[in-house]
């Protein structure tokens, strides 16, 4: 028997119309915080960066593909890693099938990562992705953005974690990558929104962390799920690749 | 020369922690909206439903394929009310479904690894759905109600009678509505042998759930819809005009 409460439909239905208030309110609030991201202040984009991509160098106003906006996912995929994570390699699994939809409203997407470019290509195949997805080895882009670090920079990152214990997905997404825990945290997860007016190419908005859990397509549907995330401590560990669960 | 408010990488950053703070403020209101939901009571399902799919007829506890979770996609797809004036042919489902779909089908695997089937559930017969699922290249199961009330009773179909009045009773009030379907997600869980409706979500709802609208949210024209909302643009994947 269920430990759960159990009501009739009418019962079920005031509870429903309480909560769907507070819904409206939320779908509210993120209209309103949509319309001040829009009008955040841009950045003029002033370094030429050049990234390698299949068809061999592209500059940061060429990943636009002729439309005048550009969202880049920084897909944690540095050099010393031989694969995607499982947590990286899931927000990809959400994005591939809606890439025509993006397109649609005047947005490219591509993903950017600091391994050479070989690598990236290797591994997007055995997923089967179809986003453009280039190497910012050459470049300074991931750096100044905040998203990519030196292997001394990810020693420090993960002595100063060490205090606080390793994060257990720290541990298991870096051995699933390849590498050790110093190694995986020369990356970080975030995406970086860019327009492109009249010839100049501006810095919109860039999000990491909890900010990136809205378009992590798993987690809205599994907090209308009456078990929620059900995750605790153990956060994300139970993610796999697409063709690696049991 | 852009008539946006253009500053250094500095009062950009100042800006950008400002509103930081008031996305963080989103995320926890979610997260606490989320645990109110689990708490909303369940309803016991009391009828015998039937549905038709790839391995033929199944009762709603057959399509929980054997997990604890079910969430059913009601996408809009009658051939026999399509027409001129609705969104969905006598071939295909509703474009702005077939968008949210789209949303779907990569993810279900992650999904199903935390106890829950996903599902699509339509009122066109199997034929018709399996014919319009393989268009799409979608994997996700896809089950045709149309001999059981099943979409009535979750609020997301229409009889004549109810449509003659002009108004219909969709998204927890009265409101005017011409089409005899809706869109909507419908949450079940199953314990035991009893299966419990716990929660169902329309229109705006369901706009959580759709990661592309997320991501456009992020770029600087935003969703750049005005009154007449996603209908002007979405089209099904392959029919986009480029």
């Amino acid at each position: 028997m269920t430990q759960h409460t159990i009501g009739t439909r009418e019962e079920w239905l005031a509870s429903r119309e309480e909560l769907l208030k507070r819904e409206k309110e939320h779908t509210r609030l993120g209209d309103e915080i949509a319309q001040q991201r829009r009008d955040l202040p841009w950045v003029p984009v002033e370094k030429e960066y050049r990234f390698d991509a299949e068809d061999g160098e592209q500059t940061l106003a060429e990943l636009f593909e002729g439309r005048s906006q550009l969202l880049i996912y920084h897909f944690m995929f540095g050099p010393s890693y031989e694969a995607g994570d499982p947590v990286n390699s899931s927000i990809a699994d959400a994005v591939d099938g809606v890439l025509p939809h993006l397109h649609a409203r005047d947005v490219t997407f591509a993903f950017v990562s600091q391994a050479p470019l070989e690598k990236l290509q290797a591994y997007r195949r055995r997923m089967g992705w179809s986003f453009p997805w280039v190497s910012s080895a050459p470049t300074d882009f991931n750096f100044d953005l905040g998203f990519s670090h030196t292997p001394e920079e990810g020693r420090e990152v993960v002595e100063q974690m060490m205090g606080g214990g390793l994060p257990s997905i720290v541990d298991q997404n870096a051995r699933s990558a390849g590498t050790d825990a110093a190694g995986y945290m020369t990356e970080n997860p975030g995406f970086s929104a860019f327009v492109h007016e009249d010839g100049t190419v501006y810095h919109t908005y860039s999000t990491t962390w909890r900010g990136l859990e809205f378009v992590m397509g798993y987690y809205p549907i599994l907090d209308h799920a009456p078990k929620g995330r059900d995750e605790g401590e153990a956060w994300q560990l139970w993610l796999r690749r697409h063709d690696e669960y049991e | 020369m852009t008539t946006h408010h253009v500053v250094g990488h500095d009062g950009w950053m100042a800006a950008r922690k400002k509103h930081l703070a008031k996305e963080k403020e989103f995320t926890r209101l979610r997260d606490q909206l989320s645990a109110e939901r689990r708490e909303l009571p369940w309803e016991a399902v009391e009828k015998e439903y039937t549905f038709e799919g790839a391995n033929g007829r199944q009762s709603l506890a057959e399509i929980f394929e054997g997990r604890g979770q079910l969430v059913i996609y009601h996408a809009m797809f009658n051939p026999e009310t399509a027409g001129e004036h609705t969104s969905w042919t006598s071939e295909a489902a509703c474009n702005a479904c077939s968008f949210w779909l789209d949303n779907l089908n990569g993810i279900g695997v992650h999904l199903n690894h935390r106890d829950i089937t996903i599902a699509a559930v339509s009122r066109a017969t199997y034929p018709k759905i399996a014919a319009y699922k393989e268009r799409m290249g979608w994997t996700f199961p896809w089950y045709s109600s149309v001999n059981s009330d099943f979409n009535f009773d979750y609020g997301v179909s229409f009889s004549p009678e109810e449509l003659e009045t002009g108004e219909v009773e969709y998204n927890y009030r009265m409101t005017q509505w011409s089409g005899t379907e809706a869109p909507g997600i419908s949450v079940f869980i199953k314990e035991g042998e009893q299966i419990f409706h716990t929660y169902s979500t329309y229109e705006r709802g369901l706009d959580m759930l759709n990661v592309a609208y997320h991501y456009i949210d992020l770029v600087p024209k935003g969703r750049d819809e005005g009154d007449a909302g996603l209908g002007e643009w979405v089209h099904r994947r392959d029919e986009y005009p480029d």
